[in-house]
């Protein structure tokens, strides 16, 4: 019997001979929507090291960095629903976070600049805002990671 | 097979579900309090430990115990929040109720069973939040040297956290936080009193190109100067460039004695009674050696 329950639980991971097919690219969602671009604008993806002009629509990933310049300002939509307004002369990242199952969270992090965030339903929502100095935190507070 | 099959699933869901917990040793002579001051950061919570290891009494010296992991941190961290909302709701049934299930969290923390507490204070957090019903609008802003300012317009407070120590920031107030230092606290927000414009600023003009002479430092001086601010107790330069700079200030003027050579954005903002700051206003200008060497050739010119 117990053998008999030692190869079902290691049955998986022993079978070394089959080989596994290639595991699929990580496909990312989709953490925020660019609107309200006006003036100049600029996203670096992740990926990339090269600033490029965002436009209402740009969607940001994990690790993103958006960047505002003088007179420029953009509105950072979660999928919660929560609004993030980015003044001029800013910068900011989408951070990296996991949130429980069905309940989205929106994080960023400023480096530099103001940023104005707007909660609509603060009970189902949550932010982290984090800064050199501190982390702010609006909305329902647990975070499973 | 289907007892080995619900033997094995067991296994798979409590290998997926049970956090992390780490093993300790008693010490020789450390009482039961003493261990869950130095396992757990409380001396009270020796009988969370004692049932976290379905012990009956204090463990002798020697004995290996085990100390819970995140799933602990995690209840903590949500009958944190829940006490919190408590003690800034009004009274009410919600806050009765919400009452009602922080105590049982409590208990169940106690008893570790740390899923159930959680999920006991996130609903009282939950209660509460549904009640009040309003939205929350908050604003952050980062300074060049990293301080933060953060001010809440309306709505439930929010959560400001530095060096492990967290402040609530209700509508209306507002407060700065200094890097690497704990918050200091909520102030309330006197608009008759901030300066709503930011202010003008007069030289170097911008874009300037400054020629200047080497002085300590590297060139210099370079005098910066805008025009004083209604009700400003004072003004903040910050230099970006090859010399990053804050430098503080109680009139509208700054004289440096010397930068290194480059581009420099400098902006000023000014302060107020609070100590926040207002809107600021930004130039570029660019340093350069003013002494061209001069090299004088023969030439058969008489």
């Amino acid at each position: 019997m117990a053998l008999c329950l030692s190869l079902f639980v290691c049955a998986p991971a022993c079978r070394r001979d089959a080989k596994a097919p290639p595991a699929p690219a990580p496909k990312q969602s989709v953490r925020a929507t660019l609107a309200e671009v006006k003036g100049s604008v600029s996203v670096k993806r992740s990926t990339g090291d090269e600033w490029l002009a965002a436009v209402n629509g740009t969607a940001l990933y994990d690790d993103d960095k958006l960047r505002t310049e003088r007179g420029g300002s953009a509105e950072l939509r979660f999928p919660s629903g929560t609004v993030v307004v980015v003044s001029e002369d800013t910068l900011l990242g989408i951070a990296e976070t996991r949130a429980a199952p069905g309940r989205p969270q929106a994080d960023v992090t400023v480096l530099r600049g103001a940023v104005d965030a707007t909660l609509d339903r603060p009970a189902n929502q949550s932010i982290t805002v984090g800064t050199p100095a501190a982390t702010v935190r609006a909305g329902r507070e647990i975070v499973f990671q | 097979m289907s007892l080995a099959l619900t033997a094995a699933l067991a296994l798979f869901t409590s290998a997926a579900t049970t956090p992390p917990a780490s093993e300790t040793v008693v010490r020789p002579g450390e009482s039961l309090a003493q261990l869950a001051a130095r396992t757990l950061g409380s001396e009270g919570a020796g009988p969370e430990l004692l049932a976290f290891n379905h012990l009956d009494g204090a463990p002798k010296a020697g004995t290996r115990v085990q100390v819970p992991g995140p799933e602990r941190a995690r209840a903590v961290a949500a009958i944190g929040s829940a006490r919190s909302a408590i003690g800034q709701a009004p009274a009410g049934s919600a806050r009765t109720e919400a009452e009602a299930r922080l105590t049982e969290a409590e208990s169940l923390l106690a008893r570790a069973r740390y899923a159930e507490a959680a999920a006991q204070a996130d609903g009282a957090w939950k209660l509460l939040a549904d009640a009040r019903e309003e939205r929350s609008h908050f604003a952050v802003a980062v300074e060049p040297d990293g301080r933060t300012r953060v001010a809440v317009r309306e709505g439930v407070p929010v959560r400001v956290e530095a060096q492990g120590r967290t402040r609530a920031v209700r509508a209306g107030e507002t407060l700065t936080v200094i890097r690497g230092e704990t918050p200091g606290t909520p102030q309330l927000e006197t608009p008759t009193g901030a300066p709503a414009e930011p202010p003008i600023l007069i030289s170097p003009e911008p874009g300037l190109k400054l020629a200047l002479e080497p002085a300590p430092g590297g060139l210099g001086p370079v005098r910066f100067a805008w025009k004083p601010v209604q009700d400003a107790t004072g003004y903040v330069l910050d230099l970006a460039g090859p010399r990053t700079q804050s430098i503080r200030t109680t009139q509208p003027l700054v004289t440096v004695p010397g930068l290194p050579a480059g581009r420099y954005r400098w902006t000023v903002r000014a302060m107020q009674g609070d100590g926040s700051l207002g809107p600021p206003a930004t130039r570029a200008v660019q340093l350069v050696p003013g002494r061209i060497k001069l090299e004088v050739k023969e030439t058969p010119w008489q």
